[in-house]
């Protein structure tokens, strides 16, 4: 699919989210950019700690301040920069233009309302109808979402429903006044695989049937090869490689994300050893200087220590944030890992 | 042919449901209901499922870390249901346990040479001081540690290093069996690579066997030998792990393999939505307890439970479909 030609429905040009905390500023986001355009899911990926929630969280103007402020940057939103405009204007498309899905539906739920009172609360802030049509809406949204006798269901309370189920009850809250830009953030990561399917499928089918974008935040490689159009990695605040699904799986750039790949096993591939990338991801408050990733790169070299590289154009429609990611291409193809074996040692 | 270091006979592990002032028992969460297997020595047995499958159970039953309700655990030929409390403790230094949680496994008070040690104390494995600390040094050097790392407490580690702790702290006696209770799934991504191979280097290095738990499917491949597969207490499937890959019998293997998202956006699968959820536990339904959410179940499958027998060389599976 083709999406660049079209108008980017959300446009997110050098973001910073920072948190000043006592030991320090967390740079949680720290200049990040990226599209989204209409129908098309933006898959975001990495690891606990390099900010995919943040910039969702900024998205929606969420982040908590203090300690946390969006220090500079754009979100351009159907003409409006988000970081601009009044808490009554952003209230106006929260849940309405823009609306969230989170990891633990538990949580996300409140407990001494029932999910119909909920999903009702969200159609007549948004909406101009009376309570029983709104009622007729969410029972509606929840048939559509795949809950069996939506009728009887609306009026229990979110104790009284599986995970599976709550994550889906979260679903027709989100889609109930047609948003345009879904964000889903670790929608399946806690539940178990064969209710992550059911969830997957059903976002699928409602993205095609509605036609709105989707933001997923995952850190699980393979939802994002299920459902992700084009594909942004992150570490450590910034976006590191940026295309579209494809060519991602097909011909990763970063060694980061050659490292991610091959580090996960594969059910139709054996190999012996994993490998694994060294080390872990650096503190916020204590990020390297240079490429943020020279902690565990091998391929880090002088330069990598200095400065950081500037997010490339390296293919048509392929950036990558790297110095080197010309040798990467020629071990690849000589068929060599890059990450050592570092497992006993002796 | 190896021997079977660990066996597990017809274990049931019941949890009483209590309710009223009186505390009155009225009714049982089954969670392990009548699963044997076997573990040979040196193999690693991976053992999968979903939330609730009694995986953890099992693990924690065989440890008698919980008392099983019914069943045997025969440890080396030797029963281990009805050691004292004495004898117990001694076989456990053959038996050790890695729990899925680095952050919550370790006692935050204590240095990691005392946690490490500490297992080396009980069983009093160390003459004096000096040699206690040097065994403690060469375990973390063995499990990518350093020595230096000694005096420092669980807090200033990452998830990864506080795995490798728990994995040293296991190691420190010496055992034969290790079980790894969802030993990568608390960690990130390229961290968990680090500790597969590091548990793979460590089978070699010191002959270990592992019953190894968790419920991603492709870390039990890359890491198992055979396969159990176990769904609400009971084990449906267990084989050798490319047949249970390349030719799963039962259809709930089938669809859970047919759920993994795979990490390659061009392979488009088959998949197998099964509807529904797991049913609770304390209420199990008859016969098969699939049927409800099985999209093959026939009439046999709600009245008569599925014998858990051998399809043919070393695959076993409990499914009415395969004797029709």
């Amino acid at each position: 699919m083709n999406f660049l030609n079209k108008q980017a429905l959300v446009e997110v040009k050098n973001l910073k989210t920072y948190f000043y905390t006592e030991e320090g500023i967390v740079k949680a986001v720290d200049g990040v950019d990226y599209e989204i355009y209409p129908g098309e899911t933006l898959g975001i990926v990495g690891e606990s700690g390099c900010g995919k929630s943040v910039t969702s969280l900024s998205i929606m103007r969420l982040v908590e301040s203090p300690p946390g402020r969006i220090e500079a940057g754009e979100i351009n939103f159907q003409g409006k920069d988000l970081t601009k405009i009044s808490e009554k204007e952003m209230r106006k498309i929260r849940g309405n233009d823009i609306s969230m899905i989170f990891q633990e539906p538990m949580t996300s739920l409140n407990p001494v309302y029932t999910v119909g009172d909920q999903i009702i609360e969200a159609i007549m802030l948004h909406k101009d109808v009376n309570r029983k049509e709104a009622r007729k809406q969410a029972i509606d949204m929840l048939k559509k979402v795949g809950i069996p006798l939506p009728e009887q269901r609306v009026d229990e309370y979110p104790h009284q429903l599986s995970g599976g189920m709550r994550q889906r009850v979260m679903i027709a809250m989100a889609l109930s006044c047609d948003p345009k830009l879904l964000i889903a953030d670790e929608p399946t990561t806690a539940l178990d695989v064969t209710i992550q399917a059911q969830i997957l499928e059903l976002m699928n089918s409602l993205k095609e049937s509605y036609g709105m974008s989707i933001m997923m935040i995952t850190h699980d490689l393979g939802v994002i090869a299920e459902v992700s159009d084009r594909v942004a990695v992150m570490y450590a605040g910034k976006v590191v490689e940026y295309t579209d699904v494809d060519t991602l799986f097909d011909d990763p750039k970063h060694p980061y994300t050659w490292g991610l790949m091959n580090s996960i096993p594969k059910l139709d591939k054996d190999v012996d050893r994993l490998e694994a990338i060294p080390g872990s991801v650096p503190s916020p408050l204590n990020f390297p200087k240079g490429c943020k990733f020279n902690t565990r790169c091998p391929l880090a070299e002088g330069k990598c220590y200095d400065e950081e590289p500037p997010l490339e154009e390296a293919a048509a429609g392929h950036k990558v944030r790297c110095w080197r990611y010309k040798d990467l291409e020629e071990i690849k193809k000589r068929g060599e890992r890059i990450y050592e074996d570092r497992g006993v040692q002796k | 042919m190896a021997e079977n270091l660990l066996e597990v006979k017809n274990l049931k592990k019941y949890f009483p449901v209590k309710a009223g002032i009186f505390k009155k028992t009225v009714a049982h969460v089954k969670a392990v209901d009548d699963i044997s297997f076997a573990v040979k020595e040196g193999e690693t047995l991976g053992l999968v499922g979903e939330s609730g499958c009694g995986k953890s159970t099992t693990g924690r039953t065989i440890l008698r870390l919980l008392e099983a309700t019914a069943g045997e655990v025969i440890f080396e030929g030797k029963s281990v249901m009805d050691l004292d409390k004495k004898a117990m403790r001694a076989i456990r230094r053959d038996m050790q346990i890695i729990f899925q949680d680095p952050y919550a496994s370790l006692n935050p008070r204590m240095t990691v040479a005392d946690i490490v040690g500490e297992p080396l104390d009980i069983h009093k494995l160390a003459k004096n001081k000096k040699e206690r600390n040097e065994k403690v040094r060469e375990i973390l050097e063995n499990v990518g540690l350093g020595a230096e790392y000694m005096h420092r407490y669980p807090h200033e580690f990452s998830g990864g290093q506080r795995q490798r702790i728990g994995v040293a702290r296991a190691l420190a006696v010496d055992p034969k069996l290790i079980i790894a209770d969802e030993p990568v799934s608390a960690l990130d991504v390229s961290v968990q690579a680090q500790v597969v191979n590091l548990l793979q280097d460590l089978q070699k290095e010191y002959g270990l066997t592992y019953l190894f738990i968790a419920h991603d499917l492709s870390v039990v491949k890359h890491i198992s030998d055979r396969v159990a597969v176990m769904y609400l207490g009971k084990i449906v499937e267990l084989t050798d792990k490319h047949e249970l890959y390349s030719n799963p019998k039962h259809p709930y293997t089938q669809s859970l393999l047919s759920a993994i998202p795979e990490a390659d956006p061009k392979k488009k699968k088959n998949r197998i939505v099964l509807e529904g959820d797991v049913p609770s536990p304390v209420d199990p339904p008859s016969g098969c307890r699939f049927h409800p959410r099985c999209p093959k179940a026939f009439e046999p499958c709600s009245v008569k439970e599925p014998e858990f027998k051998e399809y043919g060389d070393g695959h076993f599976a409990a499914c009415h479909l395969l004797d029709k």
